[in-house]
């Protein structure tokens, strides 16, 4: 069970390099990680993209990219299709998204998915690394689905454990999480609770468990509804669950970058597909933090290949 | 500028006492902090309760039951619309929820003709005391509407800033949260966001600045906002933060409580007179803070 990101990090260099194709590594941050992830012997990269803007940027970090396999391309759809292509035909291990929208691999893997007639659905899983908790944390969806109906959270639960599986983590607790309060009568978000429960409980989700507690004051306090001194809380002493499911986009998008600003919390993100990741970093991610994102994909890969 | 919780109570002590009326009166988390505000001389307490039990309780809590009026009835009901009636009549400035659920309580002080509701919508305003900051934040709206529309966010806007003008923060940073930090259509709450920031350019909040949409590393962090290409005086130094929905501001409020480990102090606005809810986030020792907000928010 990988429980810290300093684990991964130390996978990822026993397990790599991994082929990783990079799509428009046109921003110097990005290229920066690439030249890291290379150095830390996580990856192979195979650079799509502008020719200009590549060397360009290559040069400006002083990467030497003449040993690595180039395609020039600038279109951007075109760039995310013969990616995603390449991931699906196994031509590479796993993708990474550089100056490219979001939107474009989104709509390439959907359609590589279809043409295996996988159908999974695309989502972004936010991984944090909290101190002092034993165990990796999964907050989903935060970067694809606006407001998820419940047939769309089965399959956003359903990557989400899948990687958890994928991380040696043979039943995670998730936890629906839901703006449900003692007003305002019944949310969807809880609603879709009591069904995902009943579903996780039939198998339909894989192996995991739909706990009870649907917001972080009933993971904290369960079976209370008061608590005296805020300083008594300890999240290492919580059943605190591995995959939270956001009710919808943009709390899951605000919940998961909460890690800047507390103590202790790292973040690494992920998309999964079923031939491997796709390293989405945030646009205001930095190379330091865009390497990590690398290297859990390049342990996902290669627990991905051998599932 | 009032800059943690410390400040606040400081603040509410040269307020004068002010009456509260816990109503209906019970043995909670609530009536703790009252009767030690009560001790420090800044709150005069009134229950309104079935006066056979209330010799027990107080005698409990080292008080006896001539140290403050009880006004006796057993009607849950009957003892919310006396507490709001009291209020109106200046008999009390602060109406303090007691053993009574939620939405039946908000329900009485919140209604239109015979409540305390002032502004197009009441809402929830969480006052955050951060050890790392050396102000306040607040987030907005974390429990009164599920799904603010753009016109009940104006209002929820104007509360906030209602708030923020008595802790005296003067040219007030909000930040409009949504997923993202570009207008997308297929987002709402970033056209909302687009909305209250072109509003506030106009100056029609006063001096208030308002960013967004404004995804979260962006509000919270200049540097990250800059690799997006967004310059504001907000980023990185907001005053409130906007929630695009309840959802959202609620889970925020409890993460910042629970997981951040932050003191957190909530006060309900958009009423005539303050009223404070018996919110299940507020540890006790922090139910005092919300005792003296509202107290500060009392005349004004």
């Amino acid at each position: 069970m990988i429980r810290t990101f300093e684990e991964i990090d130390r996978i990822a260099s026993e397990k790599g390099p991994k082929r990783l194709i990079v799509l428009a590594p046109e921003d110097e941050e990005f290229m920066l990680a690439v030249k890291q992830s290379w150095q830390r012997r996580y990856i192979e990269p195979v650079l799509i993209g502008s020719r200009d803007k590549i060397e360009r940027l290559a040069d400006q970090v002083a990467f030497d990219i003449t040993p690595f396999e180039k395609i020039f391309e600038s279109d951007r759809q075109g760039i995310a299709n013969l990616a995603i292509s390449m991931l699906f035909a196994g031509d590479v291990d796993m993708a990474g998204k550089g100056q490219i929208p979001t939107s474009f691999i989104y709509r390439s893997i959907i359609r590589e998915e279809s043409k295996i007639r996988k159908g999974t659905m695309v989502s972004v899983i936010g991984l944090w690394d909290i101190a002092g908790l034993g165990h990796l944390t999964a907050i989903t969806d935060p970067g694809v689905n606006i407001n998820p109906d419940y047939e769309s959270k089965i399959e956003i639960l359903k990557n989400a454990v899948f990687l958890f599986h994928l991380l040696g983590y043979p039943k995670p607790r998730i936890s629906v999480l839901s703006g449900q309060r003692e007003i305002g009568g019944n949310l969807e978000s809880y609603s879709d609770f009591t069904k995902l429960r009943q579903a996780a409980h039939e198998g339909e989700l894989g192996s995991c468990e739909v706990i009870e507690a649907t917001s972080f004051a009933e993971i904290f306090l369960p079976g209370r509804k008061v608590f005296s001194r805020i300083s008594d809380i300890d999240i290492g002493k919580t059943a605190f669950p591995e995959i939270l499911l956001a009710p919808n986009l943009s709390t899951g998008n605000i919940l998961t970058k909460l890690d800047l600003v507390i103590p202790g919390f790292r973040r690494r993100s992920v998309v999964m597909t079923s031939r491997g990741p796709v390293v989405i970093p945030a646009r205001s991610d930095f190379h330091d933090s865009i390497t990590g994102e690398i290297a859990l994909g390049v342990v996902i890969a290669d627990r991905v290949r051998k599932a | 500028m009032l800059r943690n919780f410390q400040d606040i109570r400081e603040a509410a002590k040269k307020e004068g006492k002010k009456r509260i009326v816990l109503t209906p009166s019970g043995p909670d988390s609530g009536s703790e902090a009252l009767f030690e505000a009560a001790k420090e001389g800044w709150i005069a307490p009134v229950f309104i309760r079935d006066v056979s039990s209330m010799d027990k309780a107080l005698r409990a809590k080292g008080f006896s039951s001539h140290d403050f009026e009880i006004i006796n009835e057993q009607n849950p009901r009957k003892c919310v619309m006396l507490a709001l009636d009291m209020v109106r009549g200046k008999k009390a400035d602060i109406v303090m929820q007691g053993a009574m659920e939620h939405q039946t309580f908000l329900d009485l002080v919140l209604d239109r003709e015979k409540g305390l509701l002032q502004s197009r919508v009441a809402s929830l305003v969480s006052v955050f005391d951060p050890p790392a900051l050396d102000r306040l934040t607040m987030i907005t709206d974390v429990y009164i509407n599920n799904n603010p529309s753009i016109t009940e966010k104006i209002a929820i806007t104007e509360n906030a800033i209602k708030l923020a003008r008595i802790l005296g923060i003067g040219s007030t940073k909000i930040a409009a949260l949504s997923a993202i930090e570009q207008v997308n259509p297929a987002i709402p709450s970033t056209m909302d966001a687009a909305i209250l920031a072109k509003m506030a350019e106009r100056k029609q909040f006063g001096d208030v600045v308002i960013e967004g949409p404004l995804d979260m590393d962006c509000a919270v962090s200049a540097k990250a906002a800059a690799r997006k290409g967004v310059r504001s005086s907000v980023t990185g130094k907001a005053d409130i933060y906007l929630a695009p929905d309840v959802e959202a501001g609620y889970l925020m409020a409890q993460i910042s409580v629970f997981v951040a480990v932050v003191p957190m102090a909530g006060v309900l606005m958009g009423t005539t007179h303050p009223v404070i809810i018996d919110l299940p986030i507020t540890s006790g020792e922090n139910r005092l803070v919300e005792i003296a907000l509202a107290a500060l928010l009392s005349g004004r």
